[in-house]
């Protein structure tokens, strides 16, 4: 057996019944996804022998993605072609494999690299669009937005890299936010929909892609 | 309309914890087209997901059925009280998890009753389902509510509620009903003729074809049929050899309790400890073999991913071929690094060979065992004879092996027991960590488990009073004074936890209406404990002028007609009567595969018993 790991990058999409599916919970589906597939599967060292893998970012409940990311590794060099097939075939229909490849070993670790998250926000139909553009660039024209999270207030603003009010063809308002997402300074565009007065539960927040430091 | 049902729905699933329980989507669940199937079950295990998801006979019926191609099966569960409440307000019936459709609209609903703490939640479930709860407001129009399971044995305090029950083993049986549901449906008769073809069915008990009369003092007078051509006594149903064993279990996508997979390896027992329900019901002792149980767990690995195995049945250490399975399980699979767990271990040095055997694949955590009596008189009392020098010799060899913690179980409670018999629980406690502080050191935990005997019905304690919960509490208190000077950690259960459980468990018909109280009441999740209901049930036996004291502390009479008397489980009552005067003369009864005591078993099934080297039953 060769004893250096291989390591496969994967990103991919998790959207339906799974958007209930929280983080942990994500993490175990796939080491038993990847069990299933019958890899020859890394552990971690240690008492608590576990498949080595790791996710990017955590995906909020509730919120679909077509950019999630993640690192797992083997212990032989396998085609990747097959892996990805094999991997979506025991995994659930709401997880699709977007892209796969084998990774360098020496890459830092995805949370480490991670820098922002584009979001992709489609919002219920709106009694006075005019009045929530007003509302969104009032928020924005502020130095300080303090959002308390588990008793710990972090000011908002400097973490809304960007953002962008489109409308698209039904008629329906769509925001797109780009927050930072680094280690220790991680903003959640709910938290920035119920400032504005929106109750999340009534829009579609789809993570669109994840922005690292070496890209 | 369903479409804006749908989204109302997963609005919801925003507002409640661990909306994760109520979507579905786990890795091998089935989804078929509502079109394509004749007919539509519904299985519901009546508390909440994370409980019932992983209960093996939920597993095999789900199988079963949707292995059929006309027929369908999908899940429900209890929601937990927030779901509830956003179902209520929302005006949102409750639904299953595959295609989200109402309870309403299956054919039939079938509950799993393993615990009668359970009983409040169904009605809930009916009421959230817009589903009459009584059977007798049901039309042909409502679905065919049934339920199986352990506490089914004495479906009496729930039998206005279902339209039938399963009486024993399932597999086979429900595949009959599908059948006769589908050709009554065909025929487009009454719901009546519905419950009469049901009634036809071998191990299947239609309670409103059964009127009970009473004596003035409150005692039952007589159990009739009163409906031509269904059968006086309900005998019990079994599958001969255990079927295939299901391996495409689900795999849940949020943590639930005991997340792992089960491989029953043997059902039934033939030990015939007296408080024992599950080995009195489930008999005969049938197993799979090695050479099945292996395929079959490598194939339920590869099917879900699971890294923890659970190897089922009420007694590992009477399987007869434990020693070369244990080998076989570490052969194959410590590659794969899974754990195995082997539950109901006997008290001897061999249980720690078997454990030997598994190696790294022995699961983490401490050793348990369950002596339940730590006098000599006690255990012949309840008939799990127990050698002293075989007891310490064993927990010696625990610690030699280098376990650090063990947990003893013991029972309290028990007839004739003294403070005596109590007291030598504490000193076998004190004298264990004294040989683990010996072998291990100071670090050494030994764990007190105490429960008390809640007589069950067809057991030989069920003419048994309950011990009023001030001895009880006396004897816990004793307990826990010279546990916490001993430095032995001590668990039980308050006295008042048991209660419900002691009038639910050998209650009559009349209790339908103090069920339906309590749920009215407000009363669900019993078997919780943190929710504290007991003063709501006190209320709805009050309301219904019943004394819940003549259920659980009464001691019965061996002439008197007991409730369940017209279920038959094969073990008969003279033979239940008999073990019952022996425990009172502190006679002891061999495990009887060594000599058959003709406990009624082979009476009733005896003609099904496969032919030699098939499917091996325990009975000789
Ligand atoms: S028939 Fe005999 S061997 Fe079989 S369970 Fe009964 S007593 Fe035991």
């Amino acid at each position: 057996m060769n004893d250096t790991p291989v390591r496969y990058r994967m990103k991919y999409s998790k959207t339906g019944n799974l958007r209930f599916i929280g983080h942990l919970d994500t993490q175990v589906m796939f080491e038993r996804a990847l069990r299933r597939a019958n890899f020859p599967l890394r552990y971690t060292q240690g008492f608590n022998k576990r498949i080595r893998l790791n996710l990017a970012s955590a995906l909020p409940l509730g919120f679909i993605s077509s950019a999630e990311m993640l690192d797992f590794w083997l212990n032989l060099e396998l085609d990747v072609e097959d892996i990805r097939q094999k991997l979506q075939n025991a995994l659930p229909a709401e997880i699709r494999i977007l892209e796969l490849r084998q990774a360098d070993n020496s890459l830092p670790s995805l949370q480490a690299s991670l820098v922002s998250s584009e979001y992709r926000i489609t919002l219920p139909a709106l009694e006075s669009p005019k009045e929530f553009k007003a509302e969104l660039d009032k928020l924005l024209t502020q130095t300080e937005i303090p959002v308390t999270r588990r008793d710990k207030t972090i000011n908002y603003r400097p973490l809304i890299l960007e953002h962008e009010l489109q409308s698209n063809p039904h008629d329906c308002f769509v925001v797109k936010l780009t927050l930072s997402s680094a280690p220790g300074a991680n903003a959640r565009p709910d938290d920035i929909l119920e400032l504005l007065g929106i109750d999340p539960a009534d829009c579609v927040i789809e993570r669109v892609r994840l922005n690292f430091s070496e890209d | 309309m369903t479409g804006s049902r749908r989204d109302l729905i997963e609005k919801i699933l925003y507002h409640v914890e661990k909306p994760g329980r109520y979507v579905g989507g786990e890795h091998n669940q089935i989804v078929k087209d509502w079109g394509s199937v004749d007919t539509k079950w519904c299985l519901i295990f009546p508390d909440i997901y994370d409980i019932g998801q992983t209960n093996l006979g939920l597993a095999m019926l789900y199988q079963i059925l949707n292995a059929e191609k006309n027929i369908l099966a999908e899940r429900s569960f209890a929601p937990w009280v927030d779901m509830e409440e956003e179902l209520r307000k929302h005006r949102i019936p409750l639904f299953s998890l595959e295609s989200k459709k109402p309870l309403s609209g299956f054919d039939i609903l079938g509950f799993t009753l393993p615990y009668e703490s359970i009983y409040t939640n169904v009605l809930n479930i009916l009421d959230l389902a817009e589903i009459p709860m009584f059977t007798s407001e049901r039309t042909a129009e409502d679905p065919l509510v049934i339920a199986g399971g352990q506490a089914c044995f004495n479906p009496e305090p729930v039998s206005d509620f279902f339209d039938a029950f399963v009486i024993g083993e399932g597999e086979e049986v429900i595949l009959d009903i599908s059948r006769v549901y589908g050709s009554w449906r065909q025929a487009k008769l009454p719901r009546l003729d519905l419950h009469l073809a049901l009634a036809k069915l071998e191990g299947v008990y239609v309670p409103s074809f059964y009127s009970v009369s009473y004596h003035p003092e409150g005692l039952i007078s007589e159990i009739k049929t009163n409906q031509p051509g269904v059968p006086q006594k309900i005998t019990k149903r079994i599958v001969p050899v255990l079927p295939p064993h299901p391996t495409k279990f689900l795999v849940p996508n949020v943590e639930i309790v005991h997340d792992r997979m089960s491989v029953e390896i043997m059902r039934g027992c033939t030990r015939g400890c007296r408080f024992c329900h599950a080995g009195m019901v489930n008999r005969p002792v049938r197993q799979r073999d090695a050479s099945v149980i292996i395929p079959t767990i490598q194939e339920a690995v590869n099917a879900t991913g699971y890294e923890e195995v659970g190897l089922l049945s009420l007694s590992s250490s009477d399987h007869t071929e434990i020693l070369d399975l244990t080998r076989q399980v570490y052969d194959c699979f410590h590659e794969q690094k899974l754990a195995f767990s082997l539950p109901s271990l006997r008290i001897e040095s061999f249980s720690l060979d078997l454990m030997d055997e598994l190696k790294e694949l022995k699961p983490g955590g401490g050793f348990t065992l369950a002596p339940e009596a730590a006098t000599e008189r006690m255990r012949a009392v309840i008939n799990k004879p127990l050698d002293d020098h075989d007891f310490y010799q064993t927990v010696t060899k625990i610690f030699e092996k280098g376990w650090r913690s063990l947990k003893l179980y013991y029972m309290i409670g028990l007839p004739t027991e003294t403070m005596e018999d109590v007291d030598a629980i504490l000193q076998a406690g004190i004298k264990v960590q004294q040989i683990g502080r010996k072998l291990i050191g100071k670090s050494v935990k030994i764990h007190l488990g105490i429960a008390s005997l809640i007589p069950k019905p067809h057991t030989p304690s069920q003419w048994l009073p309950v011990h009023n919960p001030d001895s009880i509490q006396e004897k816990l208190d004793y307990l826990k004074a010279g546990t916490r000077k001993a430095g032995i950690k001590m668990s039980y259960n308050i006295p008042d936890s048991t209660l419900l459980e002691s009038w639910l468990s050998r209650g009559d018909r009349r209790l339908n209406q103090v069920v339906f109280n309590a749920w009215q009441r407000g009363a669900k999740f019993d078997a919780w404990g943190e929710r504290d209901n007991l003063h709501i049930w006190r209320n709805a036996f009050a309301e219904a002028e019943i004394d819940p004291d003549f259920y659980a502390y009464r001691e019965r009479d061996l002439e008197e007609t007991l409730p369940w008397d017209h279920i038959n489980i094969g073990v008969s009552k003279n033979f239940l009567k008999r073990d019952y005067q022996w425990s009172q003369q502190g006679r002891t009864r061999a495990d009887c595969r060594e000599s058959c005591f003709m406990c009624g078993i082979l009476d009733a099934f005896g003609e099904d018993r496969p032919a030699d080297g098939f499917g091996y039953w325990g009975c000789p």
